[in-house]
């Protein structure tokens, strides 16, 4: 097994008072890609917002602990500075704020909390074209509004072009594959794929085992009920769709 | 003078106690028929009218014009008369009769300010221009009330940029505003940045903006001042006229800042579209009172009217009152207006990117704010009032064109690559 590099511990969270994880556990490991596969309504999006520290979510009880440390009252700023990421399953239109601007200032917030000095515009366009070439997003992209107007791939493919930019630890990606055409699935994938260092950590959570087809998982968790009730190799896809997830039993 | 005791006056005593030319007549008897306004008059019901209006005010005498400098498109009014002037706008001073004055004018302040300004500032362009007007009073604690009237002709293209200079003239009262006639088939473009670069007073401006068959006006203020100070525009649009009004509100403190308008659509297939963002902090207090009214004249008009304000504290408070009054069926209107705080998921979306809550609210406060500073054609009043706006809402400005162009990227980075 590898080293863990965050160590999710009897975690319990709830929604507008009503309870949703109820004690899940889960360990991510180093280098390693997780999916967490479960119903609607089992809690996969909630994990996702209790990692990163979501203003809906209220832990209740448990810990999460990331690099060695309890991460549950963090700052989501603070959080996304020690490198966790998370690719949203439907991310928010914000008018008014130039797409390059925004990850500018992100990826030099970062670069000022790893101690590395800034990047100018031209440094930081350079880079940005490049990456926005290779995801095959239009150009325009760069200086429209975040994700204004955008459609769902362009808004998925933002997603990992901010994923790219900001070389996070843990990745975690919210049915990235959702609203995804097979062109754009792939692109998105192969950038998933080229962010694999075996350092990185990802977890996949997803309704389908389509996005699986593209990125290979480690791990497969089940989610059902708040809780993760089976976790085994990527053999496991195979039995939850042909049995569903009525037929997987806590273990 | 204190200005509450001309309500309960005669017309023909008011055009006496303010020696008012007879070509104001007209004035006095609206005057007369409004009465001064009180806290209890709907245009200024969330402005704190009635201290103005109570007053013994001491009147800034306005001198006869003297010499005037010779500039490059920038015209200077000092304290109501005009001291600096391009070569190549016509300007007329005095009281001139052909002054068409509003009938039918909602604010009294404007039938006031007409009453008082022995002179009226006629600024007539024949020809396109793009001139800057600047304000400056140096008068404190006295009232003053100058007019002016922009005439532009059929045909003609006129952008004024408009900017306000309070020399020394803090306690004062400034009933100011334009008559503004804009002809057949012209444009005129207004852009009013009414923030206050120096000093402190109180600016009533009241506007009439007459749009004639197939003109079209585009408004745009900006106000990011502190204290009192009021707008109100009564717009009239003829024939395939049409009037974009944007206004742009930030205002802190104890600040009771807004606008309220009336556009009148007399002609058919005349087009109105008023958009108002208001950012309030601490006890501030924005306003925006505006009624669009379309008469049986008005045919397949178009007419659009949207506030949203956000309020950064809880102290803050929006009086936003958007009405339609209409009188045909055959239209498209729609009005609106939306007052909350920043919105969440757009700051946890920022913030889990790594950027700092108070970044990320900054980001979005200019945001909110771009998105009228953008409408602006103008690239130097564009960047402009982008530093205008960073200053007054955090006191230094790192403007860069990463930041408020969205067309520079190409142009950073060929730069960089030469």
């Amino acid at each position: 097994m590898s080293r863990v590099v965050m160590d999710i511990d009897n975690l319990h969270a709830r929604i507008g008072g009503k309870e949703i994880l109820k004690g899940l556990n889960l360990q991510l490991e180093e280098g390693k890609v997780h999916a967490i596969m479960g119903p609607n309504g089992a809690g996969k999006s909630t994990l996702s917002k209790a990692i990163t520290g979501h203003y809906d979510i209220e832990v209740l009880d448990g810990e999460i602990r990331y690099k060695g440390q309890n991460i549950v009252d963090w700052e989501p700023e603070d959080r996304a500075l020690e490198g966790i990421f998370l690719s949203f399953q439907n991310p928010v239109e914000v008018p008014g704020v130039n797409n390059a601007y925004f990850l500018r200032t992100a990826v030099n917030a970062k670069r000022k909390h790893q101690g590395l000095p800034e990047l100018n515009a031209a440094e930081f366009l350079r880079e940005m074209k490049k990456l926005v070439q290779e995801l095959g997003m239009k150009p325009e992209m760069i200086s429209r509004s975040l994700n204004e107007g955008f459609s769902g791939g362009e808004k998925k493919r933002n997603e990992i072009l901010q994923m790219m930019m900001l070389q996070p630890d843990v990745i975690i990606l919210d049915e990235i594959d959702s609203g995804l055409d097979i062109d754009a699935l792939r692109a998105v994938s192969e950038g998933i794929n080229k962010m694999k260092d075996g350092k990185r950590s990802f977890l996949v959570i997803t309704h389908y085992s389509r996005i699986l087809d593209y990125i290979e998982p480690d791990y497969i968790h089940v989610l059902k009920d708040g809780k993760i009730i089976k976790t085994a190799g990527p053999e496991l896809v195979a039995e939850l769709e042909e049995k569903g997830y009525g037929a997987i039993e806590e273990a | 003078m204190r200005p509450v005791l001309l309500g309960s006056m005669s017309p023909e005593s008011l055009m006496e106690e303010l020696q008012a030319a007879p070509s104001r007549a007209l004035a006095a008897r609206r005057l007369s028929e409004l009465g001064m306004p009180t806290r209890k008059s709907e245009a200024y019901r969330y402005f704190e009218i009635d201290p103005l209006m109570d007053h013994d005010w001491e009147r800034v005498e306005i001198s006869a014009t003297s010499e005037i400098e010779e500039t490059q498109r920038r015209i200077v009014i000092t304290d109501g008369v005009v001291t600096a002037l391009p070569a190549d706008v016509e300007v007329q001073v005095g009281c001139s009769d052909a002054i068409d004055l509003d009938g039918a004018h909602f604010d009294p302040l404007y039938y006031l300010g007409h009453l008082m300004s022995r002179e009226v500032i006629s600024l007539r362009f024949r020809k396109d221009a793009r001139v800057t007007i600047v304000h400056r009073c140096t008068q404190p604690a006295k009232l003053l009330a100058y007019r002016t009237a922009i005439y532009v002709d059929a045909n003609v293209h006129v952008q004024i940029s408009e900017r306000y200079e309070g020399e020394n003239a803090c306690g004062a009262l400034i009933l100011s505003g334009h008559d503004a006639f804009v002809s057949r088939d012209a444009t005129l473009t207004l852009v009013k940045d009414q923030t206050l670069r120096i000093g402190d007073y109180t600016p009533i401006f009241s506007h009439r903006i007459k749009v004639d068959s197939q003109a079209s006006c585009r408004l745009h203020s900006f106000d990011f001042g502190a204290g009192s100070g009021l707008q109100l525009i009564k717009a009239e649009l003829h024939e395939h006229a049409r009037i974009d009004a944007d206004h742009l509100l930030y205002a802190k403190d104890h600040a009771r800042r807004g606008t309220v308008s009336q556009i009148v659509h007399i002609g058919q297939s005349s087009v109105s579209n008023q958009r108002a963002k208001n950012i309030l902090v601490e006890k501030a207090r924005g306003i925006f009172d505006a009624l669009i009214k379309v008469e049986h004249s008005g045919k397949e008009t178009k007419a659009h009217q949207n506030s949203k304000a956000i309020l950064l504290n809880d102290g803050a408070y929006m009086a936003s009152k958007p009405q339609l009054e209409i009188y045909i069926d055959d239209l498209e209107a729609s009005h609106g207006s939306t007052t909350g705080q920043l919105d969440e998921a757009q700051l946890f979306y920022l913030r889990s990117r790594g950027i700092a809550k108070d970044e990320a609210r900054k980001m979005l406060i200019l945001a909110f704010a771009n998105e009228l500073i953008d409408a602006l054609e103008d690239d130097a009043l564009r960047e402009d009032l982008h530093r205008s706006f960073e200053e007054a809402y955090w006191g230094t400005t790192n403007v860069t064109c990463m930041e408020t162009c969205h067309g520079c990227e190409d142009l950073a980075a060929e730069t960089a690559a030469k």
